[in-house]
């Protein structure tokens, strides 16, 4: 167990250091991000004042070698837009994302799996078709249009629910969210049933073929001779088995929809880190960008190591530590 | 059924969306940006300008066609070739209850170079050589050679009271403990990309304005803020874009309003010896660049099509460009004739100059800075066409665009500029005067244009204090730069708000700024 956390924890440096690397070379291809910010009057003394203050006209191996060892000191840099550390700027926009994804997530779930069970458990069923139906519309349809139906229907038409921004934010154990307010689940709700769309749908239809493939196994004719019913046939036997490609999806689509909920984000106007990272991008703001995707990597790692203990849980041939 | 339901809901989103206006002074405006920062000397962000007017006032301001007007100095005027002395205003108070002094005034300017970001501000005080304390309420301000500009420099100049110092930065004025100022509201709360509270400040010294509370949300997606007005989240909106404002011209419950803006979408030729992305005619480059001859400038401007621009690409949304900035602003000259298209004459100006086959050239803009920027540029592209030329027309994100264009990399570009002081002496010093780094002139000048005679006016208004005279030097130096076609300008783009319908009085700025307390709820009917 140890060798294995110590082998990931240096595949997520080696990938930290590649990335970082990759946004230096990127950005510095870009261009001069002072020539993206600056204003249309400033003289030429200005910018280069400029250019030099934020250390850009040095060679781009001196500029990466001078944030590494910033970083050694634990300082990630303030960023050029805001001028305040990029660290509280990323975590202050992380709870709201957080808070969303989370919820989405739920309700992926919540939803996905027992349609899915239902949907591969009796196929032929007019439930079943227009479950699959639904879910083919679930991961088709872009999630903008999507989203801005619902505003129209729910918020513009109907007007139940807001149609954008996060609401109250109350705390729960400490931590600020809006999940602990009538008004904070109002604003979070029609956003999240549109982040939670596309993973429903996949769900739904991984958990319907698991389903399907199983049922024809001998290990379900046996315990069906064997006079078990088909609640504990689903439940103790097949949902067992089919939950590793499941439980590996849901950890990948945990992933990206973090790192990548900013279509949602941006039609519900909420104050999560995906603005903010288009925005940075927009403005070639590099500490931002660089600080985030470092974010995003360990998010993924931390996921996937998450993901491989479950495994191990699921399934007890596979053993963590390379030796399988 | 579902009709009854639909219209239960409609009426109970009614009533809740009517209740909190009947019975609070509460203003929520929906706007597409917003402050980078609540320190004013960090950044020269027009949003940024935009927001923080309502907690701190600049020494001089502008009305809403950008002429100047008092602010905390109620009068200035120069004293000697460098000088100007500034009268301030008695009586002022700053929120936390202390009087505004010249000492406050003199500090805020020279807080600037210290604290100022990326968007430098150093662009307002670059005139500025020293600050001198008269008494309580003047101050001297000798400046770096003349400067008859400084005071449209000053109207943005935010004054903060001299305790702040330079130590202090944006983490101390955005937790609210810094954010100090003697504008007409209070600051509550803010953080990067959310919501901007603002309270009323009872002892403002001008007028009291209409609103106790002003919320200013963060919408950068138009769709999303358009949503948010049908649905009542907010009160106000700007910056709607043209499809919605045809679609809201048939909704008796939504009003629009609609004023012409500073930006104007120009186009730049370079006239550089040798042009930057090859112009060809079958293939082969041309010898020269054709683009110095006048006679292919004036050809490219009159096959443009200004009124289809308008009324068919921009959807009504703009008004026909014949020069650099807007009627009425300083430096306008209503001399110049209005632009017209005649397709018969360009073909004939080009086959003289010598490409009666046209030739192939690139144009390149942005995508994303200003509402219509890429269709503009299309269409201009088949005008072109049609005159004979094989126009490569490509728009680019502005995170492209503008390094490139930094490095005059581009045969012809077009991208929008606002005349932001109202006068033509910003936009003449950056874009047609010669590129002179050491006189910082022609900083953007990205075209290679460099016209002695134009240099010699322009350089002659920047050192005549006098205003009715510099006024007739910059409408000369107008028509020359026109007459040239140093740059094309094609549209002047105008800008949409809406409001629930006779909910608001509002007169739209034409810096297209949306401020608080210059709106009043509709008189009762």
């Amino acid at each position: 167990m140890l060798g294995f956390i110590v082998s990931r924890l240096i595949q997520a440096i080696v990938v930290v250091f590649v990335m970082s690397v990759v946004v230096f070379v990127g950005v510095y291809a870009i261009g001069n991000p002072i020539d993206v910010m600056i204003d249309p009057g400033a003289t030429a003394e200005i910018r280069e004042n400029l250019i030099r203050q934020y250390g850009l006209d040095q060679p781009l191996w001196r500029q990466y070698l001078s944030f590494l060892g910033n970083v050694a000191e634990g300082d990630l840099g303030r960023s050029m837009v805001y001028n305040t550390s990029v660290v509280g700027l990323v975590f202050s926009r992380l709870p709201a994302t957080l808070e969303l994804v989370l919820v989405a997530v739920a309700i992926a779930t919540v939803i996905g799996i027992p349609a899915g069970i239902y949907a591969g458990y009796k196929p032929d069923s007019a439930g079943a078709k227009a479950i699959m139906a639904l879910s083919v519309l679930g991961f088709s349809v872009p999630t903008f249009w999507i989203g801005m139906l619902l505003i129209m229907a729910f918020a513009v038409e109907l007007g139940w629910l807001p149609s954008g921004g996060r609401g109250e934010v109350g705390t729960i154990l400490g931590i600020p969210t809006s999940l602990a307010t009538a008004n904070g689940w109002s604003h979070v709700i029609l956003p999240a049933i549109n982040l939670s769309l596309f993973k429903m749908g996949l769900l739904i239809r991984l958990t319907r073929a698991g389903m399907v493939e199983a049922m024809q196994t001998d290990y379900v004719k046996f315990a069906r001779a064997q006079g078990l019913t088909d609640r504990q046939i689903v439940f103790s036997h097949i949902l067992r088995n089919i939950s590793i490609p499941i439980v590996t999806v849901f950890g990948l689509e945990l992933g990206s929809t973090l790192a990548f909920a900013v279509v949602t984000e941006t039609v519900f106007t909420w104050p999560g880190v995906g603005k903010l990272i288009i925005d940075s991008i927009l403005q070639l703001d590099r500490p931002v960008m660089v600080t985030y995707l470092i974010l995003v990597v360990i998010l993924f790692v931390l996921i996937n190591f998450t993901v491989d203990v479950v495994y191990a849980r699921l399934d007890p041939r596979v053993r963590l530590g390379g030796s399988r | 059924m579902l009709k009854q339901v639909l219209k239960t809901g409609l009426a109970v989103a009614a009533l809740t969306a009517a209740a909190p206006a009947a019975f609070s002074q509460e203003l929520v405006i929906g706007l597409r940006a917003g402050p980078d920062s609540i320190d004013p000397h960090w950044s020269t962000l027009g949003s940024q300008a935009e927001a923080l007017r309502h907690i701190y006032d600049t020494l001089v301001d502008v009305d809403e066609t950008l002429q100047l007007k008092p602010g905390l100095a109620t009068s200035w005027e120069p004293i000697d070739d460098t000088t100007w002395e500034f009268k301030l205003r008695e009586g002022v108070t700053f929120h936390d209850g202390s009087d505004f002094t010249a000492e406050d005034a003199k500090a805020s300017i020279e807080r600037i170079p210290a604290v100022t970001g990326p968007m430098s501000m150093t662009l307002y005080t670059k005139y500025v050589d020293s600050v001198e304390i008269v008494d309580d309420h003047t101050i001297r301000v000798k400046t770096k050679g003349i400067a008859p500009a400084l005071p449209n420099d000053f109207t943005r100049l935010f004054v903060v009271p001299a305790e702040t110092g330079t130590d202090v930065g944006n983490e101390e004025f955005n937790a609210g403990e810094a954010a100090i100022g003697t504008g007409p509201y209070r600051f509550v709360s803010w953080e990067p990309k959310g919501d901007l509270v603002l309270e009323r400040y009872e002892d403002y010294w001008g007028e009291q304005p209409a609103w106790e509370r002003v919320v200013r949300k963060e919408i950068p997606d138009d769709a999303a803020r358009v949503a948010a007005l049908l649905s009542g989240q907010v009160d106000l909106i700007n910056y709607v874009p043209a499809t919605d404002y045809l679609s809201m011209q048939g909704n008796p419950e939504i009003e629009t309003f609609i004023s012409d803006s500073v930006y104007i979408l120009n186009i730049q030729p370079s006239v550089k010896d040798e042009e930057p992305q090859p112009i060809t005619v079958n293939g082969e480059e041309v010898e020269g660049n054709p683009l110095q001859d006048l006679r292919v400038r004036k050809a490219l401007d009159l096959a443009i099509n200004r009124d289809v621009l308008v009324n068919v690409v921009l959807e009504g949304l703009g008004t026909p460009a014949n020069q650099l900035m807007p009627e009425g602003f300083f430096g306008y000259t209503d001399e110049l004739p209005q632009p017209e298209y005649d397709l018969e004459q360009a073909k004939a100006l080009l086959e003289e100059a010598g490409y009666p086959d046209g030739f192939e050239v690139d144009f390149t803009c942005t995508n994303n800075r200003v509402p219509g920027d890429a269709v503009v540029c299309e269409a201009l592209a088949q005008m072109w066409s049609r005159l004979g030329l094989t126009v490569n027309a490509q728009a680019l994100n502005g995170t492209v665009f503008f390094p490139a264009a930094a490095n005059e990399e581009y045969t012809m570009a077009m991208s929008a500029w606002g005349t932001l002081t109202g006068e033509a002496a910003y936009t003449y010093g950056a874009m047609v005067h010669s590129k002179d780094p050491e006189k910082g002139f022609g900083n953007f000048n990205r075209t290679g244009y460099s016209n002695p005679e134009f240099d010699e006016v322009f350089v002659r208004g920047t050192q005549t204090l006098d205003e009715e005279e510099r006024r007739g030097i910059y409408e000369e130096a107008s028509r020359i730069a026109m007459e040239d076609r140093a740059l094309i300008p094609t549209v002047i783009l105008q800008t949409v708000w809406a409001a629930d319908a006779d909910t608001l009085e509002f007169t739209p700025r034409i810096d297209q700024e949306t401020r608080a307390y210059e709106i009043a709820p509709a008189e009762a009917q």
